[in-house]
């Protein structure tokens, strides 16, 4: 039999592999380095150019005590007790109470390090409407463009345009991975004791969404394509008043942003009526994310939607002097906060001046993967030498996330960065076993090699109507089913995907997307499947045939495993240390007063 | 409503199978406000998969499709199509395939 090395094009050997370059990844790599092993991060795009990341608002939390120690106003009502137990109150009690800890306990060092490195903030406040204040906002862009100085001052490699395809184990521990270079076409083996997944969400599975082209959830599919568990994968959150139309703003969550900045806003349904009112009379568009997402859903089901399925987000009533004024305030504001961004300095302004004729349609976008890939509080997933850190990782949330993302990255990144050096230095780079090699050589260059079959843009245009129309916002027995049904079938297509452009195996777009494509369905599949077991309402996962909170039989979280090729879904229980699980059932709406406890929700007619 | 139609005009080149460069010209629907992005989008999409562009964020942060359109060097995603396009890539010495370039 050849040797592994022959079956590819290149081979490069590393003590620890990072999938992925953003939040999570970086801290990870710059953790890992300082504490004597040498990383190799590997991305899908460029460093501080990819990923969620780049994108976010961004905020991080931390305890209002932690806070004053790092220099902000701080809150001296708070303390990491009141800050764990509004974390799990928000993701309605299915949290690991292990990792909330380590949040806590690591977001003042987390956040420290990045303002160490030169993030700027704007402002220390109360990001979500939390009663504590206990936010820094700062912006994505300063975000990872202190992760990437940090990252470049330190000479740490790094290949990019690359995607890493399948993981390699050998004797029951990491031994690598295989990859694809886009630019060059090439497949290389990474040799390596040890590798961290943080590949970010599968956003681009859904139609709708608001994140970036390379969110495929590779690390989940990966992951459980070797065998590790997922965890809580029917737990998708979705972002309200996120443009759906025109097709240039699609997907900006600028509009969801202004809600926060500005309660002026109305939502209207095609008859012109204010429908929050039917939902939550005294909150109105102030309502929870959840329940402006149902409510703006249910409004398109009943057949009171926008010509391209969603609601009007309307100033119009505001009069175009005072919408000028707004207008005028906010590049004003932009400008004397040194603001760069695109969606700030030059779409609000435009979409203001455009809403004084006109309303925007706006949706539900898929925006954050509350589920991923099952680890400990330390990130260490099931098999020896793999770890998952960041957004591809779950169980940290529960049943919902309010509090920042942002931080969740950097304290997994840290930590992964912190335990994984431990596990190099005691072990010795495993053999690699040839086969395992050639077979993910073969199913790379299946698609490239194939004369005939389907295009997968065809199969992108189907899973996006499964899991646009079935594994959305609001879920139900019979679409799930369906959903299910359908991408059993979709799976079936996937070794008939090829590639028509044949020209070069260089940037090849098509081929890329054959192998994003099997992760998006693994994705969908672990989210439908989860959603069939799970038949009750809690945080973001709204099915409409069981609306309670059902504490007495689902307290637990879902568990999707592949093995020998086939899914199978159960539960475990939920790890817990201080904060007691309740009983009984709730509404839905009670529910989400719990979720809510912590929030300052003040009456939207007041004053209106 | 009546649908507008445009016409882009692409730079196509793939040094390892073509002499030179060459230019194709799509026709595709104007619907609403659209970028130069959302016409590569829907080439790719509905006529021609192997059209080679670089697409991220689609919201002007990675600043990576970069372009040459109409003579301007824009980012793809915020810059907006309202009528007939030539699109090239914004080095054409540093092609690597079609409109997507080395060092971007
Ligand atoms: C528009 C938007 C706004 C947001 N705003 C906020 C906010 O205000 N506050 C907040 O707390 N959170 C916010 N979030 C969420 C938060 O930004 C993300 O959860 C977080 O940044 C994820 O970081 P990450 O490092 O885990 O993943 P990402 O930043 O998504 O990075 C993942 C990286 O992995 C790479 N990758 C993926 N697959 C592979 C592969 N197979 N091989 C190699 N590389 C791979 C990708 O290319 C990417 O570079 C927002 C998200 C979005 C989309």
């Amino acid at each position: 039999m050849p040797r592994a090395e022959e079956y590819v094009d290149r081979v490069v050997e590393t003590d620890l592999l990072v999938v992925g370059s953003e939040g999570a990844g970086a801290q990870v790599a710059i953790e890992a380095a300082n504490r004597g092993v040498r990383p190799l991060v590997i991305t899908k795009g460029a460093i501080g150019r990819t990923g969620a990341s780049q994108c976010a608002g961004a905020d991080f939390n931390v305890d209002g005590i932690s806070a004053k120690e790092l220099g902000f106003s701080g809150d001296d009502r708070d303390s990491q007790e009141r800050f764990f137990s509004d974390i799990i109150h928000e993701g309605l009690f299915l949290n690991n109470q292990k990792m909330v800890e380590k949040y806590v306990e690591y977001a003042p060092k987390s956040t420290k390090n990045l303002l160490d490195w030169g993030m700027r903030v704007y402002y220390y406040a109360s990001v979500h409407s939390e009663e504590i204040a206990r936010g820094l906002t700062s912006s994505g862009k300063r975000w990872v463009n202190a992760l990437r100085k940090k990252f470049k001052s330190m000479k740490l490699p790094i290949i990019e345009d690359t995607m890493v395809v399948d993981l390699l184990v050998s004797s029951g521990r990491i031994a690598g991975a295989v990859a694809l270079d886009f630019r060059s076409g090439e497949i290389i083996l990474i040799k390596a004791k040890a590798v961290v997944l943080a590949t970010g969400g599968f956003q681009m599975a859904y139609p709708f969404n608001s994140a970036t082209y390379d969110l495929t959830g590779d690390g989940q599919a990966m992951a459980a394509r070797i065998g590790v568990p997922l965890i809580g994968m029917e737990m998708v959150q979705f972002i309200p008043t996120t443009i759906l139309w025109p097709p240039m703003e699609r997907g900006s969550i600028i509009t969801y942003i202004f809600t926060e900045l500005d309660t002026r806003v109305r939502l209207l349904n095609s008859l012109g009526q204010r429908f929050m009112s039917r939902y939550d009379p005294k909150m109105l568009e102030k309502s929870t994310k959840e329940i402006v997402s149902i409510a703006s859903e249910l409004e398109v089901m009943a057949g009171r939607g926008t010509p391209h399925g969603g609601v009007y987000f309307s100033m119009k009533y505001l009069g175009e002097e005072e919408l000028e004024r707004m207008k005028n305030g906010i590049i004003g504001l932009t400008k004397s906060l040194g603001e760069t961004r695109y969606e700030f300095k030059t779409l609000l302004p435009r979409l203001i001046e455009f809403m004084k004729k006109e309303d925007i349609e706006v949706s539900n976008a898929c925006h954050f993967m509350v589920g991923g890939i099952k680890v400990n509080e330390l990130t260490e997933t099931e098999i020896p030498g793999l770890y998952a850190a960041g957004e591809c990782s779950g169980g940290l949330w529960g049943a919902n996330r309010v509090a920042a993302a942002c931080t969740q990255v950097g304290v997994q990144g840290l930590i992964a960065g912190k335990i994984s050096p431990e596990f190099i230095k005691r072990v010795d780079q495993e053999e690699i076993t040839p086969g395992d090699v050639k077979k993910i050589v073969e199913r790379i260059e299946g698609p490239f090699k194939r004369e005939k079959g389907m295009k997968v843009e065809e199969l992108r245009r189907y899973i996006h109507d499964i899991s646009g129309k079935r594994l959305g916002v609001i879920r139900d027995g019979k679409g799930i089913k369906e959903a299910i049904d359908m991408l059993k079938e979709a799976v079936e297509e996937v070794p008939k995907l090829y590639v028509s452009d044949k020209r070069s195996r260089k940037l090849n777009r098509e081929w890329i997307g054959c192998l994003e494509m099997e992760n998006m369905l693994t994705c969908l599949y672990a989210t439908a499947i989860a959603s069939s077991v799970r038949k009750e309402g809690r945080g973001a996962f709204y099915r409409s045939d069981f609306v309670l909170t059902n504490h007495d039989n689902f307290l637990k979280n879902t568990i999707v495993r592949v093995k020998q090729g086939k899914f199978e879904v159960g539960f475990e229980p939920i790890v817990t240390t201080t904060l007691p699980l309740p009983k009984g059932k709730m509404t839905f709406e009670e529910a989400v007063g719990v979720a809510t406890a912590s929030l300052v929700r003040e009456d939207a007619n007041k004053g209106v | 409503m009546e649908e507008k139609k445009i016409k882009v005009e692409c730079f196509r080149y793939c040094p390892e199978t073509d002499d030179a460069p060459y230019y194709v010209t799509y026709e595709i629907p104007l619907a609403g406000r659209m970028s130069v992005l959302d016409c590569l989008n829907y080439i790719r999409e509905n006529l021609d998969p192997g059209l080679t562009y670089f697409i991220n964020c689609r919201k002007g942060f990675c600043a990576r499709c970069a372009l040459e359109v109409d003579g301007k060097k824009v980012l793809g995603c915020t810059c907006e199509v309202k009528g007939d396009i030539k699109v090239k890539p914004i080095r054409e010495d540093k092609v690597i395939k079609d409109l997507w370039c080395k060092n971007i």
